[in-house]
């Protein structure tokens, strides 16, 4: 698919070099950031709980104007978040823009080859870390382990914008698909994993709405996702497909001093096979994040976030998840309470130093997610905590 | 869990009282949007000019590119532009433009170091828009006169 798009980008681009005089400008853009982070008793980061430095971020995209009408857009970075994701180069965006309408009231866009997810509050920069309000993003909304299938696809993307009376409206729809890497498919499921995860389509759509002259934002989202799954060789799991679809709605507002952002997400997901056991783990979970910043100064910004998550609405308590696991999992995997206090300060021009604390009550939203590492995590309470340097242009 | 909830619950709550106290400064110095000579167009409504600086509107109507100038984030005079003509602040359109340009969606405006570089920008660059806060305006701009209504 993403050869397919590469080839599209590069067809489309001859034809309009060939027939169109360039007045085209060149864009840079670059980040880098470097942290330590510690989550003991836990194997978020990595297995043993110690403290460690895998915390980096780096990153360098590019646009090029070939005319008023099309763009071209790419950019590509390198993350390292131990267990969280897997490490590596990535082409994060590389797309074809071409603008279908610029006017005083419209302004639509239709994105060609890997796009990014503009549907969330966070989504379409959550790897630039400047850009992100903490470190670690509510996992409610922003579970890790399903970073790169969330982080956008290949496919094509819509976005309008439009101005009146009312205030500002945003509509997007996109469709595409991601592929999935071995190393995710264990991340996700299990070491023991050995087949193959596929990311069959992944379509959304959202709308969000600026009333004029409130510093408000509401807006809510729609996604249809699909995966299946063909085992491999001694495979603890069997073939199977999930049909994940997940709703959300969006609160924002900003005042001179202070903002508040909060998401709601409601997620239902069906399996059909996967289990040799034929377990039923079809279920419908929820999540809410309510997060405010003090701009105490220019320079400096507090932080608090409380997030809440449970992996099936009814069983928030997991005592059904514990039994039906026969006792081996205990039942604070089916659910994670997240309190985060942070601060930052940014020190000089487009540098940025921060550090924040989080205690957490659960484990859910922890990878592997069909097979818990009950070893590691070990006890209902556990605590995170990171520091991150920033550097953007 | 549920304390958790209740405590969000009462967040929300304070937070919808509170949409009441919002408002934009209506400090009386005066910004002025200014264009290079070659903009076909002698007035805006602050929506417009929203949109524009919010960088959604790239073209003007006919047809040419909208180049866009801005002074720094922290310059007392791009703070008073935001305020005062887009009724936002600045950390609200840095966001913006920031979201633009480390997704590919859009491009940043471009950044001027001072006033007199505005100027200078902006009479000599075609399709170009940006602000002054007082002072007489050199030749090849102009300034725009700017309505309140959406």
């Amino acid at each position: 698919m993403m050869q397919k798009n590469v080839f599209l980008l590069l067809f489309l681009s001859s034809l309009t070099f060939s027939g169109l005089t360039l007045a085209g400008d060149l864009v840079w853009h670059g980040f880098g950031a470097q942290g330590v982070i510690q989550a003991n008793d836990s194997n978020y980061i990595n297995d043993d709980g110690d403290v460690s430095y895998r915390l980096t971020e780096v990153g360098l995209n590019t646009s090029y104007r070939i005319n008023q009408k099309l763009r071209v857009s790419a950019q590509g970075i390198y993350i390292n978040g131990g267990n969280r994701f897997d490490e590596g180069v990535r082409i994060d965006y590389l797309f074809l823009d071409y603008q279908v309408l610029n006017s005083p009231r419209w302004n639509i866009n239709a994105h060609f080859g890997r796009y990014k997810n503009y549907h969330w509050l966070y989504s379409a920069t959550r790897d630039v870390p400047h850009t992100m309000p903490s470190i670690v993003l509510p996992q409610s909304s922003y579970f890790d382990a399903f970073r790169n299938a969330s982080l956008g696809s290949d496919g094509i993307s819509l976005t309008a914008q439009h101005l009146n009376s009312l205030g500002e409206w945003d509509i997007r729809w996109s469709y595409g698909n991601t592929q999935i890497k071995q190393e995710q498919t264990e991340n996700l499921m299990s070491t023991l994993a050995t087949g193959e995860l596929n990311h069959d389509f992944d379509t959304q759509f959202s709308v969000s709405f600026s009333p004029l002259g409130t510093g408000l934002s509401l807006g809510g989202s729609l996604l249809k996702t699909d995966f299946s799954y063909d085992a491999g060789d001694n495979d603890i799991f069997t073939d199977g497909k999930v049909a994940l679809e997940r709703f959300m709605l969006s609160l924002s507002y900003s005042a001179e001093y202070w903002d508040i952002n909060a998401e709601a997400m409601r997620e239902k997901t069906d399996f059909q096979g996967f289990f040799f056991d034929q377990r039923d783990a079809d279920a419908i979970a929820e999540g809410l994040y309510v997060q405010g910043r003090l701009f105490v100064s220019p320079d400096v910004t507090l932080l608090a976030t409380i997030d809440t998550f449970d992996a099936n609405n009814r069983d928030r308590n997991g005592s059904a998840y514990q039994q039906a696991s026969g006792g081996a999992v205990p039942a604070y995997f089916a659910f994670r309470d997240q309190l985060t206090l942070g601060a930052s300060w940014d020190f000089a021009n487009n540098w940025r130093i921060r550090g924040e604390f989080h205690k957490v009550k659960g484990r859910a939203r922890l990878a592997p997610v069909f097979i818990p590492d009950t070893v590691a995590n070990d006890s209902k309470y556990w605590d995170i905590w990171a520091l991150q340097i920033i550097y953007w242009f | 869990m549920l304390n958790i909830r209740r405590i969000g619950f009462r967040l929300l709550l304070a937070l919808v009282m509170l949409f009441g106290v919002h408002h934009t400064y209506a400090d009386q110095a005066k910004v002025r949007v200014i264009v290079n000579d070659n903009v076909n167009i002698n007035a805006l409504s602050e929506s417009r000019v929203r949109w524009i600086f919010s960088m959604r509107q790239t073209t003007w109507e006919d047809g040419s590119a909208i180049k866009v100038y801005v002074l720094h984030e922290q310059d007392p005079i791009h703070q008073h532009f935001c305020k005062n003509v887009l009724g936002m602040f600045p950390y609200q359109l840095e966001r913006m433009w920031n979201k633009l340009a480390y997704s590919g969606l859009g491009e940043k405006p471009i950044l001027v170091d001072d006033s007199q570089d505005m100027i200078d920008m902006v009479s000599q660059e075609p399709g170009a828009i940006g602000y002054v806060i007082s002072g007489s305006l050199p030749p090849g701009m102009r300034e725009l006169k700017i309505s309140k209504e959406g």
